[in-house]
């Protein structure tokens, strides 16, 4: 990793001195592709090998998990080596602030919609997974902070942020909020960070959304229904899935851009983007 | 309005043992109680729990009142949680309820009230922590015994003040959406008035957020160089002795449902 | 404090990211220390963006926030490097200290010693310095609270105060002042406006000030400068003679100059049919609260306009609302009169949102809550159309409106990218829209410059004329003498009297 450039998100020096180092990606060295290597040779054998269906996790059998297992493996690979050889831009003050701001109004939306979920749920009752339909809205935060902010790091803080804000607020859930908040944002920025930073478009915003749907499918599923049937917990994990893709992918997406059309993102790099006005 | 103002409430005792403690360390006990919680789905070992947290409740200051007022909330994710579990979870042992496809056992039962009981024993000291934690001494905290990167925290700490400007501006959009002729729809209309309406509210967020930051910024925030503290946040031996209190309420729950026999690891276990 | 530096710019422009246009470009200036200057120029002049340049606040790079042109410089460094430098010595001491205008948005922490101490933290002042510190900032200020009293319900005078003792602490060389009293109400604006003046009397520091309201600050400069957007400086001398010689151009660019009155008085109104009428009205802002004022009895009729006046926080804007039915009253009741209700219940407060616009327009002291589309056009479009007009009549009253408020060439821009004027001329535009016969206005004239203020004046007096019936809060006493047939104070909880116009 020696060629690799060590990230500070809270480096101590004034912008210019750490300058991101050349066009992007020009730093890297064999350690990111070894590692990615590492990580996709992993999950092939996982995949082949299968886990053993002896044991089981929260209730389902390893052999379940088999094809997820595999998925992660390639897919912690694949972060690591481009969080690595990325070239990450250092955290300006306006983007903190800017992903703080985001994340204390995306607060205030939780609060409001944790309140409207508790009667919607209670009219979906008849099946339970489809309350996973309204996971999106709480999934937001992430794509939107990451498409704003365009920073490595900006889907978890801001999503954090949110999650925080509302348990700190007080709602159904107490501090459990905050640990969903950090992991939900950590599915989004796996595939920011996959994407090398780079790509900050729809296909980024919709896959984002899926990666913290699916975070939150499984934890909803494991800590508030573990005693569900498997096929129950399928379909909430799909439909988790599936909102974060609509509510939080394209959500963000459009929201984003209606932002830089409001004029709303001049100092941020996402205003790059936006329709010069 | 009043309730979107985070911080400690003026009827909690500022002399209890939990509101002197530093936030470090409440965090520490919730976060112990959960993990440990998390371990298991059985009524006892959340039972205890939630009874012992109760039992504590002096140790925070908070009046009975407003730790009811503040804390109800969590029943409505608890209560729905565990009977959705009774009526949908994998069934068990004698079926004390039938309707159809859906039945209530006894192992779903016991299942369903081990679920409630834990989403409250998990929730409780969150709630507790929030109400005897003033927001500024969180953030201090955090980055100074916890290192955590300092101008993130302060940054969202910063930002958390505008909380109750944006909940006022929050109300002065609703006003505003009526005088321009909305709001009469039906659901779908009303959902995209809604969208609408925070659309607004992110965009005079982030106007106002580019001010913050130039005040900070101008103020010297992320210049480089030391930031000194002007309110020391240090860990003490009370500290020490809470962290441990959290710790010891967690083992003896867990004690009691091993003793009892309900108690199962369900993180791994056989099929 | 440190010694004030020099600032010299030479050919210096910004233009922020994402847009064409340079906010400002071909600066050339020089302040010498101790110097007292105040910028004038039309919105748009970049001002704003020449004080943040001075600040050291912008960043050209290939990481910042836009793109710089020629040089800022204090005593020979480079405005951003100054700053950094003078944080990084470590004697809280800053090389220039910023204060913009709108107060809500500048205290940065919840507790006012807190909040003033930050600086002095950033600085890496020590500890067991700070405290002294903060409190002599407080004193200086002239802000008497606890060291631990929320920020959150200081008025915004007191917050704009603190927000100048979170600046002076650090005892900058340089004090550069952005519409400091833009968004206050008169006391709280002469209030901030006497601490600059004393600060600057005893610490001697170079002070640059925009500010639209000439009178209040024309004794404290010495020097006034003119910027134009995308021509620099166009004026630069001693105060007297660069107001003398560009009073029509800077009147012309809404920039207020001392001695002028943009109007005379309207003729009196003719006898009034009732259009509104409270009886014994109570209103709150929070139902969990008493009301903050109640036994109100005041009457809006045709052809006339009603004041509402009185210190910030009083109620006026409270009371607006139960007039407009955008609030249900705590305690007694607005009537419309029949003609008014034209069939819908007596009581606004309960008519549909789309009755409701037909009948009272309501214009908001920030133009943007009300914006709900994403163009000019579709802004105006949207009352007629939730109130059944036909899309013909629609489209002829959205031309006319455009025309007659000057909004004709941003019929497709985004509503929250026009100006402060521009999104207040559209924000009435929308009301009147729909044809209302009863406009509610809140602070209209907040934050404009006079261009925009002369014109809504004679737009509310054409309104008048046709026979609409206006009710406005407002502290703007130029706007209430030129428009008003019955004053109301309103303040200290009581019932409003009534007093002369």
């Amino acid at each position: 990793m020696s060629t690799t450039q060590h990230h500070d998100p809270d480096r101590e020096t004034p912008a210019q001195e750490v300058a991101p180092p050349g066009p992007p990606g020009r730093t890297a060295g064999r350690a990111p592709l070894l590692v990615a290597a590492v990580g996709v040779v992993a999950g092939v054998m996982v995949l082949l090998a299968g886990l053993p269906a002896s044991a089981s996790l929260f209730g389902t059998p390893l052999a379940d998990l088999t094809l997820p297992t595999a998925l992660l493996l390639v897919l912690a690979g694949v972060w690591v080596a481009g969080w690595t050889s990325s070239a990450r831009p250092p955290w300006r003050v306006v983007d903190i602030v800017t992903a703080s701001v985001l994340g204390v109004a995306c607060g205030l939306l939780f609060v409001v919609w944790n309140l409207s979920w508790a009667t919607l749920s209670n009219g979906l009752a008849f099946f339970p997974p489809l309350s996973a339909v309204a996971a999106g809205v709480w999934l937001l935060p992430a794509v939107l902070g990451g498409l704003v902010v365009r920073r490595p790091g900006a889907a978890v803080y801001t999503e954090l942020v949110a999650a925080t804000l509302s348990a700190l607020i007080g709602n159904q859930w107490g501090f459990a909020t905050v640990w969903y908040g950090l992991l939900e944002g950590l599915g989004a920025e796996i595939v920011f960070a996959v994407l090398l930073y780079r790509r900050w478009g729809l296909p980024s915003a919709l896959l984002a959304g899926a990666g913290a749907g699916v975070v939150v499918g499984l934890l909803d599923a494991f800590v508030y229904y573990p005693e569900f049937p498997p096929t129950y917990k399928l379909v909430y994990v799909g439909l988790a899935l599936l909102s974060g893709v609509v509510v939080a992918g394209v959500g963000g997406w459009a929201l984003t851009r209606a932002l830089g059309r409001a004029g709303a993102l001049a100092p941020l790099a996402s205003a790059r983007d936006a329709r010069r006005v | 309005m009043s309730a979107l103002e985070l911080g400690v409430r003026d009827d909690v005792d500022p002399g209890a043992v939990l509101a002197r403690a530093n936030p470090v360390a409440k965090l520490a006990v919730a976060t112990v109680i959960a993990l440990g919680l998390l371990l298991s789905v059985d009524p006892v070992t959340a039972g205890v729990a939630l009874a012992l947290e109760l039992a504590c409740l002096p140790l925070t200051g908070v009046p009975l009142r407003g730790a009811w007022r503040r804390s109800w909330i969590l029943l409505l994710a608890a209560v729905p949680t565990g009977v959705l579990t009774a009526f949908f979870g994998v069934d068990d042992g004698a079926v004390l309820l039938g309707l159809g496809p859906v039945d209530v056992s006894a192992g779903s039962a016991s299942a369903g009230l081990g679920i409630t009981l834990r989403v409250l024993a998990i929730g409780l000291p969150g709630v507790l922590l929030v109400l005897s934690t003033d927001p500024t001494d969180l953030a201090d905290a955090l980055a100074q015994v916890l290192r955590l990167p300092h101008r993130f925290v302060l940054g969202a700490l910063a930002a958390t003040r505008l909380l109750g400007v944006m909940a006022g501006e929050w109300e002065q959009l609703t006003l505003a959406r009526r005088a321009r002729g909305l709001g009469d729809d039906g659901l779908l209309g009303r959902v995209g008035t809604f969208g609408g309406q925070a659309f607004a509210l992110l965009v005079l967020a982030l106007r106002r957020g580019g001010v913050l930051a130039t005040t900070m910024e101008s103020r010297g925030f992320g210049a480089g160089g030391e930031r000194t503290w002007a309110r020391p946040s240090r860990m003490s031996w009370l500290d020490v002795f809470v962290v441990m209190c959290g710790a010891a309420l967690t083992t003896t729950a867990t004690a009691v449902g091993i003793a009892v026999g309900t108690w199962e690891l369900v993180i791994v276990g056989s099929a | 404090m440190t010694s004030p530096p020099r600032i010299r710019a030479r050919g210096w422009g910004w233009r922020h990211g994402g847009r064409l246009a340079w906010a400002v470009r071909g600066v050339d200036l020089d302040v010498q220390p101790g110097e007292r200057v105040l910028l004038l120029g039309p919105s748009g002049a970049g001002k704003s963006t020449l004080l943040a340049g001075i600040a050291g606040l912008l960043d050209g790079s290939e990481n910042g926030t836009g793109e710089d042109e020629g040089e800022l410089t204090l005593d020979g460094a480079l405005a951003r490097d100054a700053r950094a430098r003078a944080v990084r010595r470590g004697r809280g001491e800053a090389a220039t200290g910023l204060l913009l205008q709108d107060p809500s948005a500048q205290t940065v922490l919840s507790r006012c010693g807190d909040d003033v101490a930050f600086g002095l933290e950033n600085h890496a002042v020590p500890a067991d310095q700070i405290w002294d510190r903060v409190r002599q900032a407080l004193d200086d200020v002239g802000l008497r609270v606890a060291l631990d009293r929320s920020t959150t319900h200081l008025s915004g005078g007191q917050r704009q105060r603190l927000a100048l003792a979170g600046v002076l602490a650090l005892r900058p060389g340089v004090l550069l002042l952005d519409e400091p009293t833009a968004m206050l109400d008169p006391p709280g604006a002469a209030q901030v406006r006497d601490v600059v003046a004393d600060v600057l009397a005893s610490s001697g520091a170079t002070c640059l000030v925009v500010e639209h309201r000439v009178e209040a600050w024309v004794d404290l400069v010495d020097r006034v400068v003119v910027l134009e957007p995308g021509g620099g400086v166009v004026a630069d001398g001693c105060t007297g003679a660069v107001l003398d010689r560009h009073s029509e151009a800077l009147a012309a660019q809404g920039v207020w100059a001392p001695g002028r009155q943009s109007r005379t008085p309207r003729r009196a109104a003719l006898p009034a049919d009732g259009l509104l009428t409270a009886r014994s009205l109570a209103v709150t802002r929070d139902t969990s609260r008493p009301p903050v004022l109640s036994e109100v009895d005041l009457e809006v009729g045709t052809g006339r306009c009603t004041a509402l006046v009185g210190p910030n926080g009083g109620g006026k804007s409270t009371l607006l609302l139960a007039l407009a039915g955008l609030s249900r009253p705590a305690a007694g009741e607005v009537l419309a009169d029949r003609a008014l209700a034209s069939g819908a219940s007596p009581n606004p407060h309960r008519w549909r949102p789309r009755e409701l616009v037909t009948r009272i327009g309501s214009v908001f002291q920030d133009p943007r809550h009300q914006f709900v589309t994403s163009t000019v056009r579709a802004e105006l479009t949207l009352g007629p159309r939730r109130a059944g007009v036909p899309e013909t009549d629609t489209t002829r009253r959205v031309d006319g409106l455009l025309e007659r408020l000057r909004l004709a060439a941003l019929a497709e821009a985004n509503p929250f990218t026009l100006s402060g004027g521009e999104q207040r001329r559209l924000s009435v535009a929308t009301a009147l829209a729909t044809a209302p016969r009863v406009l509610a206005l809140d602070e209209p004239t907040f934050g404009q410059d006079a261009r925009t203020w002369a014109e809504l004046v004679d737009m509310l007096a054409d309104l008048l004329e046709d026979g609409a019936g206006l009710v406005v809060a407002s502290h703007d006493e130029p706007f209430v003498a030129a428009l008003a047939d019955d004053v109301h104070r309103v303040g200290d909880g009581r019932a409003p009297r009534r007093v002369p116009a």
